[in-house]
């Protein structure tokens, strides 16, 4: 026995594929009994924006992580407005998990994001717009700042403000002072939402 | 460029360092303890400078949210030490050894080799150190066959690999013996022996291109050190995805010792040896 060299890189020992690697035969793989080959469909069909509905389809009963981790990574990459619309719909899920990787992939995809991004702090569900308050703590986009002053000067529920402040304590500019000033007046029996917008005030005059 | 250390302290609070100490581990993996906070601070100081930006803070907002994500990649440049050489973060290779392959074995039916792929090749330190190690402290190596696969982007530096050239830097962390044994001197610096240097198969790859790794399969071992950091997330998903479509189940990954697969994704299972934490694809999965 010894140390071995082969001249050629090994592939897998047999051709699994069972159908065609068209967009066609790619989104019927994604029901594939066997996870490598969902895996390996979800993965290219990342080169057919036309998937997108089958990919997202798949998402809601795909059982195996690590295809619903290729699913994501697809999307991401795919990035156009149905791929976007489909992971901001994810936030409206039970599942947590499904709803944290929806945020991930989101946070990734800041200019496909922008767009919509007005649209999600201004869900019917409160919960939604923390989340969509989340994505923006690390969404690579100049209109950070000017959603969360958005947030804070209009949205009613006390938790979706206090989770904007909190960032605007870290992001925010002399912009925001005003907003912050106006938050404390809306909320004035609430000591987290005084603390934070004080908190941020302080910071924003130490720049 | 003001590099003292009082003038750091003075513009990066404790306040800062905790803020920037968990912002840069979220997005790189990368944990800097409190012991290196002269390193942060002075290069943190360094950049705030040369960006032209007034404070940690307006510095820290632009490097979170900038959309090219330039600086950030700079700054995490800074942040890392961009050199390979012999015997590199042995410990893995002791945890290679001891842990790793008398688990592989164990459960292994004879007849099929063992495959390990290193990846960057980088000049070929990692793949030699490698072979180097199974050759000398592996005793199932008299039972086993391995294939050593070694693969990077860069033809220039497969070709550098493929030669063995090596300075003196290069493998300074080597024992004499082992020196002597698998190198010979020459006129500026040491070449690995013709043994070694047909140990390991040198391939090109691009990590993030599917086309090139899908025939990239069945391996038992993954070395991917120092590599990862370099990358915007959905690429080190990506390449986390591809490593474990290449590895059998029960294969195992091994990262740089400031990386960690826990940031990127949640499919491998943690495995913490006596010598070293790595990465496993799940036995169960397929």
């Amino acid at each position: 026995m010894a140390i071995i060299k082969i001249p050629k890189t090994r592939t897998a020992g047999s051709d699994e594929r069972r159908r065609p690697r068209d967009c066609a035969g790619l989104v019927a793989e994604l029901s594939d009994g066997s996870p490598v080959a969902r895996r390996w469909a979800a993965r290219d069909l990342a080169e057919c924006p036309d998937g997108t509905a089958a990919l997202l389809e798949r998402l809601k009963q795909e059982p195996d992580i690590s295809v619903r981790e290729v699913i994501f990574t697809s999307l991401t990459r795919i990035g156009h407005f149905a791929a976007v619309l489909g992971l901001v719909e994810c936030l409206h899920s039970e599942d947590v998990a499904l709803r944290n990787e929806a945020i991930d992939a989101l946070k990734q995809m800041p200019d496909e994001v922008a767009p919509v991004m007005h649209g999600m702090l201004m869900d019917a569900d409160s919960d939604v717009r923390i989340f969509a308050v989340n994505i923006l703590e690390s969404l690579r986009h100049p209109q950070v700042e000017s959603w969360l002053i958005e947030v804070i000067e209009s949205d009613p529920h006390v938790n979706v403000c206090a989770t904007a402040v909190d960032l605007l304590g870290e992001v925010g500019s002399s912009a925001a002072r005003q907003a912050l000033a106006h938050l404390k007046g809306r909320f004035p029996d609430e000591p987290y939402v005084q603390f934070a917008a004080d908190l941020a005030l302080r910071r924003i005059d130490e720049d | 460029m003001r590099t003292d250390p009082d003038a750091a302290q003075t513009l990066i609070s404790d306040e800062d360092f905790l803020k920037f100490q968990e912002f840069f581990y979220r997005k790189t993996g990368i944990q800097f303890e409190c012991s290196k906070r002269y390193f942060v601070d002075k290069r943190l100081v360094e950049r705030i400078e040369a960006t032209g930006s007034s404070s940690f803070r307006s510095y820290f907002t632009m490097l979170r949210f900038q959309a090219t994500g330039e600086e950030l990649q700079h700054l995490t440049n800074l942040m890392t030490v961009n050199e390979t050489y012999f015997f590199r973060e042995e410990y893995q290779f002791k945890c290679l050894v001891d842990s790793i392959l008398p688990e592989l074995t164990a459960r292994r039916a004879k007849g099929h080799p063992i495959r390990i792929w290193s990846i960057p090749s980088s000049s070929g330190e990692e793949a030699y150190s490698i072979a180097i190690y199974l050759l000398e402290f592996w005793k199932g190596l008299a039972e086993w066959d391995i294939e050593i696969i070694s693969s990077d982007i860069d033809t220039k530096i497969l070709s550098a690999a493929r030669q063995g050239f090596y300075s003196a830097r290069s493998i300074q962390h080597l024992p004499a013996r082992l020196l002597n044994k698998y190198f010979t001197h020459t006129d500026d610096g040491y070449q690995a022996c013709m043994d070694l240097r047909e140990a390991v198969e040198f391939t090109r790859v691009n990590l993030t291109e599917p086309a090139d790794t899908r025939s990239y399969r069945d391996f038992d071992i993954i070395f991917c050190r120092n590599l990862l950091i370099y990358f915007d997330e959905l690429s080190r998903k990506t390449a986390a995805q591809t490593f474990f479509d290449a590895m059998r189940p029960g294969g195992f990954l091994c990262l740089g010792h400031s990386e960690s697969m826990s940031r990127i994704s949640s499919i491998y299972k943690i495995r913490k040896f006596p010598e070293a934490i790595v990465y496993q694809k799940p036995l169960e999965s397929r």
